[in-house]
């Protein structure tokens, strides 16, 4: 659930330049609302129906929709057992439906955003990077086969076609980075209705959402001068869609969730202005053996356990109790850091969570991403 | 005591009004011109740097490519490969708007964030929905053409934000669409600065596939990253500081200023000898005066203080009022200042003189100073006196005739160090301006003694011829040398310079005639102004019945840390050749060799420059890295840019990516009218690219209309010389009348009639302006050739033929007797009115 990409791009404005969030808005929520509620989309197309996914076709862009993601998140072991998360993120918003006529390189209508995000639990230390620019000559793109997303020198990518369950993900700054090389151990899920995930009761007001729930990861991770071999598990989400929320959506609390029996949840809990949870909110269940199952708004119980104050302004969630009565599970989530706040022109919370508690009587335990938007005011940050 | 002295003195100088003008006029007209001058420089020279600096932003460094920029990939590597993120890439070009021309800066906003801040702001009015910076980056991504520019841009095109307008670049007409505005009034570094995205100003600029430059930001001390950046660079692009390259552009206008500058001391100088002129003879006047002083009791050191004090006074005073008119003056140049180097440099904005505290306080000091140093001779003097002595006149004459040796010798001294600096001082513009000064000075102070031994020599000759009066009239200024030697003097100085600063421009031009005639050998010119010809055009153009063949020319930049090396590409035609004089080497061998070979031809400026000559080798970076040249000659130019390598066009082509031509000239068959062919290039041309051409003949005229705008400002400058001059000779004529009054009246008692007196007086001013123009004829030779063969040749390089217009020296003898009669006219009708009874009773 990354709807909240074009609120990015609200922020990315802002780093290019002057204001970008009008000084009235006092609430993130509604002024999020409004940028991906409004604008016109005619042109785009839209998500209206469910579709049929190929891979590696679709790991690739599908630009005639306003905006798509490749969401990566992972939990890391680093020598000597110390614990790392990970949050490495591509961005596409189409500026227009169409590219004008031109003869130079540099035009289009394609601009690209990456975030980079490690968290460092021993060190309790939160890194965030961020990159951009329009996908033009080589700067910045993707393509489907050989799957490949970049900007600049960041990017996802397979080795070869033949190899498209496996990709190597390299990015990094002066003062951190990471390279590492994810193999899929389960085949896809489509999230919502066969891929298509309705975000509110408005036709087309959805997406096209799946994930591979599941990659063994290893490889290098850097801070500072230290360089840790680091090996866990990593999950991806897919999105792509032209409008997602409506007008009396405030954010959401997401939850991906890999527990230690080889299941995995994911679940979006849409929160509206009211304080309400949405009827659109939504989840999967994921079985060992890869088999997924649709989870509805009033099947999982969620009780906040825990909050955390930013330094920043505004107070998040910070634990969790998830009931999910279906599958016989009770989880106790809690974030290995408490601050994992990307600071930004639209700030959100996004990092690696703990879990523990018991499935069917038996003591379960697991590790997973959280993603929290909404709770703080739109302020003007600074890029770390 | 002393105020009653200093009231004494003051109460003399109110009661002559005359000469406290005079004196004031004479300091203020030489402050006002150093101050303009200075103000003018300072003005452009700030806007300059303003200008470059907002364009450079936070780059601390800029990767240059060649002739025709960077290939794109270039950008894309550093980035993706090297991971290289402190980077921008930049397309720099000129376009007109509305007749203005504007600086245009097409940019990647993405990247813009770690160089300038300017380029992503827009105005709060951009559209309607949606934010504003997403507006500019949606437009500037998605909408060809979207610019912004300064508010006081806007302003200036009488454009508003959403406003359409057509932009005119390398000749083709385009449209764009104001998107946004930024900055603030006092952002005049961005003025006449158009933004665009980089892909709207790689079509306009007609650059697909390159950029002009990339800005790179290194943090302090970030040595690694320079040496990163160094190591990974292709062949063909150089990493140079930002500061270097602002710099090194900034030296490219500063001969031009020095020129400038050199007149304004001369004008100075000739407001020297003015003001000593008007500050001793208000002391001589008031010999009777400081002779009772003296004898009342006052001390030299009190009458010492007193003096220079007076003309201290009087310079602040004076230097104060030219201060004043310098501003105004100054605004004058600075639009000839600004107007020269947005022809041949950079783009500036210079609309306000910025009235600067130094330039100010640097004119106040030099009317202080020269004031003072005026009138410490006569003070030393006039306080030197025995109190009896001082009384009397003859005192003081014998005295200047007994100095007259010393003074010559002093001069001759002069003359021998400003020699002495000329020969040592190398290329050096400002040693060789001092000689100058120097020179004059030397040649000034020999002229008394030359006035005495002429006019002992011309006085009996005289009688014979004009009898009595005449002998008179010439005797009597070698009898009052202190007061004559010094208004000859002034006007010889005056008249020499113009003698010196004709003989050089004459010189000059009619060697940039000659070179004109030989240069402009093709029958008819065509090209764009900035940017490269449409081949499309290019090639109808050349097909055009009555075109026999044609020529190619292309001038482009390489630039590195010591500045630009400019070449000229030229595609020779049969005829071509013969337009470029080879100085030290033998043509026939010569052209073969540089179109084969990798040989250049350097401009003598060139060669003088940078002291290279036949036989070197130049290392030029090339598109695969650096590659010796080797020089085959030395050709003559006087191109206002004449510092260039002249380069075949096929020799280009191999070592460089840059297939633009600027110009053609075309040579037509026998008997073709050449007015026929002028109107088919404009049917051929109309709708498609703006092509500038003309006809061998207009071009020429052309040329020498830009050459003589361009000597305005001397022209200018020396006419303020010679005012300056004229009130002097005005001053002096008038103190010597008051002075004689005594001996007129005498003469009028012994019979001579009003006429005869004001005759006499009027002969002795035209032998005034006479002995003047005789002195400076021989300091004005000196001074053109020092002109021509120092000044000009180490300001701009040039090697010019010194020539003298006939008549030069008989106009300039004929203009000082004729400006010293002027200035006699009404000292000599004032004695001849005065009653001699009156001017007697004094005794």
């Amino acid at each position: 659930m990354r709807a909240f990409g074009m609120a990015l791009f609200a922020s990315l404005i802002c780093v290019a330049g002057v204001t970008a969030i009008g000084e009235n808005d006092a609430a993130n929520g509604s002024r999020l609302a409004e940028l991906l509620g409004s604008g016109d989309d005619r042109g785009f197309a839209r998500a209206l129906q469910p579709r049929s996914f190929s891979f590696p076709q679709d790991h690739g862009p599908h630009p005639e929709y306003r905006n798509e993601w490749w969401y990566l998140t992972g939990n890391l072991d680093g020598d000597g057992g110390r614990r790392f998360g990970f949050e490495l993120t591509f961005f596409r918003f189409a500026l227009e439906p169409s590219m004008p006529e031109t003869d130079s390189n540099w035009r289009s209508n394609q601009v690209y955003i990456a975030h980079l995000a490690i968290t460092d639990a021993a060190g309790e230390k939160f890194y965030v990077a961020q990159r951009y620019s329009r996908s033009a000559l080589a700067l910045a793109g993707a393509q489907a086969e050989p799957f490949r997303v970049w900007i600049d020198d960041w990017e996802i990518s397979t080795e070869s076609a033949e190899n498209s369950n496996v990709w190597r993900l390299q990015a990094g700054e002066r003062e951190f980075g990471l390279d590492l090389l994810l193999t899929a151990v389960k085949p896809p899920v489509f999230n919502g209705i066969d891929g298509l995930s309705q975000k509110s009761a408005e036709p087309g007001n959805a997406s096209y959402y799946y994930s591979i729930t599941r990659w063994q990861t290893e490889g290098l991770l850097r801070i500072g001068s230290a360089q840790f071999r680091v090996s866990g598990l990593s999950w991806l989400d897919r999105e792509w869609s032209s409008s997602a929320l409506a007008a009396d959506q405030l954010g959401w609390d997401w939850f991906a969730l890999q527990l230690s029996d080889g299941t995995e949840l994911m679940f979006y809990n849409l929160r509206r202005n009211d304080g309400r949870r949405d009827s659109h909110s939504a989840g999967t269940w994921i079985a060992a053996n890869g088999e997924a199952s649709h989870i509805d708004s009033g099947d999982l119980d969620i009780v906040v356990t825990d909050q955390w104050q930013s330094p920043s302004g505004g107070v998040y969630p910070a634990a969790w109790t998830l009931r999910l009565p279906k599958k016989s599970l009770t989880l106790n989530v809690r974030p290995i850091l408490d601050n994992q706040e990307l600071i930004t022109t639209v700030r959100y919370w996004e990092g690696a969570v703990d879990l523990s508690g018991d499935r069917d009587g038996k003591t379960i335990g697991g590790r997973g991403y959280v993603e929290l938007t909404g709770y703080a005011t739109a302020t003007r940050g600074q890029w770390p | 005591m002393i105020p009653v002295t200093w009231r004494a003195n003051f109460g003399y100088l109110l009661r002559h009004p005359w000469q406290l003008a005079l004196a004031l006029l004479g300091i203020a007209v030489g402050v006002a011109v150093i101050v303009a001058v200075d103000l003018a420089n300072a003005s452009a020279r700030k806007a300059f740097l303003l200008s470059m600096d907002a364009v450079t932003g936070e780059a601390t460094h800029q990767v240059v490519g060649g002739p025709g920029g960077i290939p794109e990939e270039t950008y894309v590597q550093l980035r993706t490969v090297h991971g290289i993120r402190s980077i921008a890439p930049v397309i720099g070009g000129y376009v007109t708007v509305a007749d203005t021309q504007l600086q245009l800066m097409g940019v990647d906003l993405f990247a813009e964030q770690e160089m300038r801040s300017f380029t992503a702001e827009a105005s709060k009015s951009t559209t309607a929905g949606g934010t504003n910076v997403e507006a500019l980056i949606r437009g500037f991504l998605t909408e060809p053409g979207t610019v912004t520019m300064s508010r006081r841009t806007a302003a200036l095109l009488e454009l508003e934000v959403g406003d359409r307008f057509e932009v005119i670049a390398d000749g083709r007409l385009h449209n764009a669409v104001l998107l946004g505005v930024f900055g603030d009034a006092d952002a005049a570094g961005l003025d006449r600065l158009l933004t665009t995205d980089i892909a709207t100003a790689q079509v306009w600029l007609d650059q697909l596939g390159f950029i002009s430059r990339i800005d790179v930001r290194v943090d302090d001390g970030d040595n690694a990253m320079v040496e990163r950046l160094e190591s990974v660079l292709p062949d063909g692009t150089r990493l140079l500081t930002a500061a270097g390259r602002t710099r090194t552009t900034a030296d490219l206008s500063a001969a031009f200023m020095t020129n400038l500058t050199a007149m304004s001391l001369l004008a100075l100088l000739v407001g020297l000898f003015l003001i000593y002129n008007s500050v001793s003879f208000s002391v001589l006047q008031r010999r009777g005066l400081i002779g009772i002083q003296r004898a009342l009791g006052v001390t030299r050191g009190e009458l010492y203080v007193l003096i220079l004090g007076e003309a201290a006074l009087i310079g602040l005073v004076a230097a104060c009022i030219g201060v004043l008119a310098g501003l105004w003056l100054g605004e004058q140049l600075l639009m000839l200042v600004s107007q020269s180097i947005n022809d041949f440099y950079y783009r500036v904005n210079v609309t306000d003189v910025v009235a600067n505290p130094l330039s100010i306080a640097k004119g106040i000091a030099a009317g202080v100073g020269v004031a003072l140093l005026a009138a410490a001779v006569p003070a030393i003097e006039a306080s030197s006196y025995h109190p009896r002595l001082a009384m009397t006149r003859s005192t003081l004459e014998q005295r200047t005739r007994r100095l007259l040796p010393v003074v010559a010798l002093a001069g001759c001294a002069a003359i021998v160090v400003a020699a002495a600096v000329l020969m040592f001082s190398g290329r050096n513009l400002v040693a060789g301006l001092s000689a100058v000064f120097l020179l004059i000075l030397g040649f000034a102070l020999c002229i008394p003694l030359l006035i005495r031994v002429i006019s002992r020599t011309l006085a009996p000759a005289a009688k014979r011829i004009g009898g009595t009066l005449a002998s008179m009239a010439i005797s009597g200024i070698a009898a009052s040398l202190s007061r004559t030697g010094v208004a000859i003097v002034a006007l010889a100085v005056a008249v020499s310079a113009t003698i010196g600063v004709s003989v050089m421009v004459d010189s000059f031009r009619g060697s940039v005639r000659q070179w004109l005639d030989q240069t402009l050998q093709a029958d008819i010119y065509a090209g764009v102004e900035r940017g490269s010809m449409d081949p499309a055009v290019l090639a109808d153009l050349v097909a055009l019945p009555g075109v026999e063949n044609y020529s190619t020319s292309r001038r482009s930049f390489l630039e590195d840390e010591d500045g630009r090396t400019q070449l000229v590409v030229i595609q020779m035609a049969p005829d071509s050749y013969a337009g470029t004089e080879i100085l030290d080497a033998d043509p026939a061998e010569v052209w073969p060799a540089w179109e084969s070979d990798d040989v250049v031809l350097v401009s003598e400026p060139y060669a003088y420059r940078n002291g290279v000559a036949l036989g070197d080798t130049i290392e030029l970076r090339t598109a695969a890295g650096e590659r010796d040249f080797r020089i085959a000659a030395t050709y003559q130019s006087y191109d206002i840019n004449a510092s260039a390598l002249l380069i075949s066009r096929s020799t280009y082509d191999r070592h460089w990516n840059d297939d633009g031509i600027d110009s053609i000239g075309l040579y037509l068959a026998d008997g073709v009218d050449a007015q026929k062919v002028l109107q088919r290039i404009e049917s051929v041309s109309a709708g498609r690219q703006q092509i500038r051409f003309e006809s061998n003949q207009r071009i020429r005229d052309l040329s020498l209309e830009i050459f003589d705008r361009t000597f305005i400002i001397t022209d200018v400058l020396y006419w303020l010389a010679i005012v300056v001059a004229l009130i002097g000779i005005l001053g002096a004529m008038l103190a010597m009348q008051l002075e004689r009054a005594r001996e007129f009246a005498v003469l009028r008692a012994l019979g001579m009639t009003p006429a005869q007196l004001g005759g006499m007086i009027t002969l002795q001013s035209a032998v005034i302006g006479l002995f003047s123009g005789i002195a400076a004829i021989p300091l004005g030779v000196v001074m053109a050739y020092v002109l021509i063969e120092v000044i000009n040749r180490r300001a701009f390089g040039w090697q010019i033929d010194m020539t003298f217009a006939g008549g030069i020296f008989f106009s300039a003898l004929l203009f000082a007797v004729g400006a010293a009669v002027l200035a006699g006219l009404y000292p000599a009708y004032r004695a001849a009115q005065s009653q001699p009874a009156l001017a007697m009773r004094e005794e």
